[in-house]
């Protein structure tokens, strides 16, 4: 029948294994399709950096990259899609990620490879690596953040969300001041820190015989040393928000039309409140059927997009991502109030059995979007094996989100999708001679102009 | 803390026996309302994977109504015979499922991902959304109004302009493919229901449509499932359009979309050349990767890896318009953004690399690396249903058979360096390039008008 009950996401094989060496690897083997995954998270991220070395995680990122003791410098990229491979490496505030998807026959190589920068990486790296990465780096910033509407955003709300020295205060793409200070040595000393065998977790997943595949793990990495000198982060939990810290920022930039931009504080990740939240941020604010699109895109007519979802923390607050961008004249004060409005009745109502089972819905096709192919399964897993000590979590995460009730969504939202609990961005575009003033600026005196 | 011994090292390990993998062959059916289905069984698959073509090109939009067949795609999600735009959009919402449409030059196409499990439930609401749509006024009243919302936007975004302005460039502006594909704010307006019960009334139709549905199918009764959902569709019979030839000037030139303050230069360089029905797609396809299809190919060899222009820099061909008698043709490009003073010299570089690349021809190791990738990538490319999908859709509308993917690993492995050498120099002549440049016109004009790619010229965004 077509009708039946959600699918089950239960019952992937999982394994996990230790090395002498501390490093955690976590094995699930199918056979579907002849490709395996390999992926690597290595517990650091932004939050794990100082002051004065943001963005340090990311751009290290790239330096792993640029040739180890065996790999001459591209040749991570050049082995691996010369086998058939696909590769990435990814920052956050919590971690950091590297991952081959390699076709079923070609999944040593991607652990010999691993192994080799885990264990040799310093013998590549030179200045001449950094400074092209720092390059390279500092243009990502531009095309990501600096050179599109509204692109510096989520740094600017993460900022006001996450005061003045907590650890998840910057993004992982940092400043380009520190991006410009990074010395050879300050890279040489991060991987001393962070990237040892023992902070860090291997998954391997797919097409794979677990018991070779473990005899290779053991053979590439086993030899390489473990070390206890990693400086753990500062606590992220306790947000300390003095009175009189900003909350609020309005900016008039040359963007195309007016923006309402919010960060609310939420569960930490893990939890079940935290799932409370997810389904409640997906009635309120994902999808056609959603509250936000219903009063604000289809009712009011006063906004074009008006969505909410969830960044899942472990180390700190999850944070509630709202962004709503304008129809037309429309003011952003009625939009605004439309959705305190929207939130003050979900608080008091919670979701109807129809919304909750929508959400539900949603929540469990994204969550088998994730886990159709085998990368996105081996991150899952090192996700779970980092952040909450267990990889076989995976196989309870859908239905502890299906087993949220109506009245714990309700109160979620009651107790935290509150005015008080929330950074605000406004955008206002220039007005049209303001534009044309602007213009003759440079691109330094910019961003004067636009926070006077 | 202890000196710790160095890591064994160990020589790096030979390939294992690889698994034999296919491009998976689809079933192709026609169901009795004329309807073309192509269907793919995928075990383990469980996000169903449906796209249905309409032939509903954009060449047939009335004139001065650009953009109607992207109002009326829009207008599918905007409710049924039986059911409220809402609850619609609850209804899908409830299943799990996401009904996304879009109007191209070719074909409009509504994509419909769905849980296995709840498949059935997924094709009745595709069905009645194609077959009964409501096209409520004032929906499209709203719809209308939010596109020209988003045109706002897409003129603000970098990317999205520099493909405005190339195609505006390349071809003759009375062909609708100079011209945005969602509509421009002046002819948008134009549009309302009557404009949008019209396109619908005279280009939707099972007869001329096809559904591609690729997934896990041991949940349901297939064929009863489809017969009593798109099956059930009814329209009148009717030929399948035919696409017009593609032309355009591609003599060698450069235009400047000013945007005072940029710190980063949108650069989009391109041209047409061969679609998917030439013999040299395979070629060009592994020629064009060597150039700029990843981290180590020539272009961000140099641009990335060795000066720190950019974050990284493409080339590509994306088939425009195509038609089986080879009259198509495909965008061949090469884009990326490179901070503003290093404008001019990234260009120069660029160049310097397309006359390396006619001067000297590609290496073998080049190919050999890049043909080990295009061919060996593809069970990974295809993992999903949605990817399967994807690519039999793309064949469908560009009027190729059911076995193309197939075909061309199989070319791609037959190619030589010589073929690939001259497919990608012929796609990019250093002297036939179109370059678009959306930046700062102040910071970076001066320098560009020695470097020898054409005449520049400044327009305002």
């Amino acid at each position: 029948m077509a009708d039946q009950a959600p699918s089950s996401t239960n019952g992937f094989v999982i394994s996990e294994h230790t090395l002498a060496n501390g490093l955690r690897v976590v094995l699930s083997e199918d056979h579907l399709t002849p490709v395996a995954a390999v992926c690597l998270w290595y517990d650091v991220g932004s939050r794990h950096e100082v002051a004065g070395r943001t963005g340090l995680a990311h751009l290290f990122e790239h330096l792993m990259f640029q040739g180890s003791a065996s790999v001459p410098g591209n040749g991570h990229f050049e082995l691996v899609q010369g086998a058939g491979g696909s590769l990435n490496g990814t920052t956050s505030f919590e971690r950091t990620n590297y991952f081959e998807t390699m076709p079923a026959h070609q999944v040593e190589l991607a652990l010999w490879l691993e192994a080799d920068r885990m264990g040799s990486l310093l013998t590549a790296l030179d200045l001449t690596g950094l400074d092209n990465q720092r390059a390279v780096v500092k243009n990502e910033r531009r095309q990501r953040y600096d050179n599109v509407p509204y692109g510096t955003a989520f740094e600017r709300l993460v900022a006001m969300a996450f005061p003045e020295g907590h650890p998840y205060h910057h993004t992982p793409i940092g400043s380009m001041a520190d991006l410009d200070a990074a010395t050879l040595a300050d890279a040489q000393d991060f991987f001393r820190t962070y990237y040892a065998p023992n902070n860090a977790v291997l998954a391997v997943v797919g097409d794979i015989d677990p018991e070779q595949t473990l005899a290779w793990v053991e053979k590439y990495f086993g030899s390489i040393p473990s070390h206890d000198g990693k400086r753990p982060p500062r606590d992220g939990v306790a947000v300390d928000r003095s009175a009189g810290a900003r909350m609020s920022e309005h900016l008039v930039e040359e963007v195309p039309s007016r923006a309402l931009m919010a960060a609310y504080l939420l569960p930490q990740d893990g939890t079940r409140e935290a799932d409370a939240a997810d389904l409640a941020l997906t009635i309120l604010g994902s999808g056609e059927s959603s509250r936000f699109y219903s009063r604000l895109v289809r009712r009011d007519r006063s906004a074009v997009t008006a969505g909410f979802g969830l960044l899942r923390l472990s180390g700190a607050p999850s944070l509630g991502w709202l962004d709503a961008k304008t129809s037309g004249e429309s003011a952003i004060e009625d939009v605004a109030a439309a959705i305190d409005e929207e939130l003050a009745r979900f608080a008091a109502e919670g979701p109807t059995p129809e919304e909750l089972e929508r959400a539900q819905a949603q929540i469990e096709r994204e969550w088998l979007d994730r886990l159709d192919t085998v990368g996105g399964r081996a991150d899952e897993l090192c996700r779970y094996a980092v952040l909450f000590g267990d990889p076989k979590l995976l196989n309870r995460a859908l239905d502890k989100v299906l087993d949220v009730t109506a009245e714990e969504v309700r109160a979620v939202a009651a107790r935290h999708l509150t005015p008080e609990n929330r950074a605000v961005l406004t955008y206002e575009p220039l007005a049209e001679d303001e534009a044309e003033d602007a213009a003759d600026n440079d691109a330094e005196n910019a961003d004067e102009d636009v926070n006077a | 803390m202890t000196i710790a011994s160095a890591m064994t090292f160990h020589p790096r390990p030979e390939a294992g026996e690889a698994t034999p993998w296919a491009f998976p062959a689809p079933t192709r059916s026609v169901l009795p309302n004329g309807l073309t289905v192509l269907r793919c069984d995928r075990p383990g698959q469980k996000l169903v994977a449906v796209q249905l073509l309409l032939d509903a090109p954009l060449a047939d939009e009335p004139a001065g109504l650009d953009g109607v067949a992207t109002i009326l795609a829009r207008a599918f999600n905007e409710g049924t015979a039986t059911l409220t735009a809402e609850e619609f959009a609850g209804e899908l919402e409830r299943a799990g499922a996401t009904l996304d449409a879009h109007a191209d030059h070719m074909v409009l196409t509504l994509s419909l991902d769905v849980p296995a499990s709840r498949l059935e439930r997924g094709l009745r609401l595709l069905a009645d959304a194609v077959s009964t749509p409501a096209l409520p006024a004032d929906e499209i009243e709203r719809l209308v109004a939010n596109r020209l919302d988003e045109i706002v936007h897409e003129l603000a975004n970098p990317s999205r302009r520099a493909a405005f302005a190339l195609y505006g460039e390349l071809f003759p502006a009375d062909d609708r493919i100079s011209r945005p594909r969602a509509g421009t704010a002046d002819t948008v307006k134009g549009i309302d229901r009557a404009a949008v019960a019209d396109f619908y009334a005279a280009h939707v139709r099972p007869a001329t449509a096809t559904a591609v549905i690729v997934g896990d199918f041991s949940a349901v009764d297939f064929d009863a499932v489809l017969a009593d959902t798109l099956g059930a569709w009814t329209g009148t019979p009717a030929e399948p359009s035919t696409a017009a030839p593609v032309t355009a000037d591609d003599s060698g030139r450069v235009i400047i979309v000013d945007r005072p303050g940029s710190v980063q230069t949108q650069v989009l360089i391109g041209r047409v050349g061969p679609d998917r029905h030439d013999d040299t797609w395979a070629a060009q396809v592994l020629g064009t990767y060597c150039l700029g299809g990843t981290l180590t190919s020539r272009l961000d060899r140099v641009l990335r890896e060795e000066k720190g222009y950019t974050y990284g820099v493409r080339a590509f061909a994306q088939p425009l318009r195509s038609a089986a008698d080879g009259s198509g043709r495909a965008m061949l490009a090469i884009s990326g953004s490179v901070d503003t003073e290093s404008t001019a010299p990234a260009l120069a570089d660029t160049w310097t690399i397309l006359r390396d690349l006619a001067a000297g021809g590609l290496t073998d190791e080049e190919r050999d690396i890049a043909v080990q990738n295009l061919v060996g990538v593809a069970p990974l490319r295809y993992e999903t249903a949605g990817a399967v999908c994807s690519t039999l859709a793309d064949q469908v509308e560009q009027g190729l058979p059911d076995d193309y993917q197939a075909q061309v690993y199989r070319r791609l492995a037959e190619t030589d360096t010589a073929e690939a050498t001259a497919a990608v120099v012929a796609a990019f002549p250093p002297d036939r390039l179109v370059t678009v440049l959306v930046g700062d016109a102040a910071a970076i004009a001066g320098p560009l008008k020695d470097l020898g790619i054409g005449e520049v010229t400044v327009v305002s965004a």
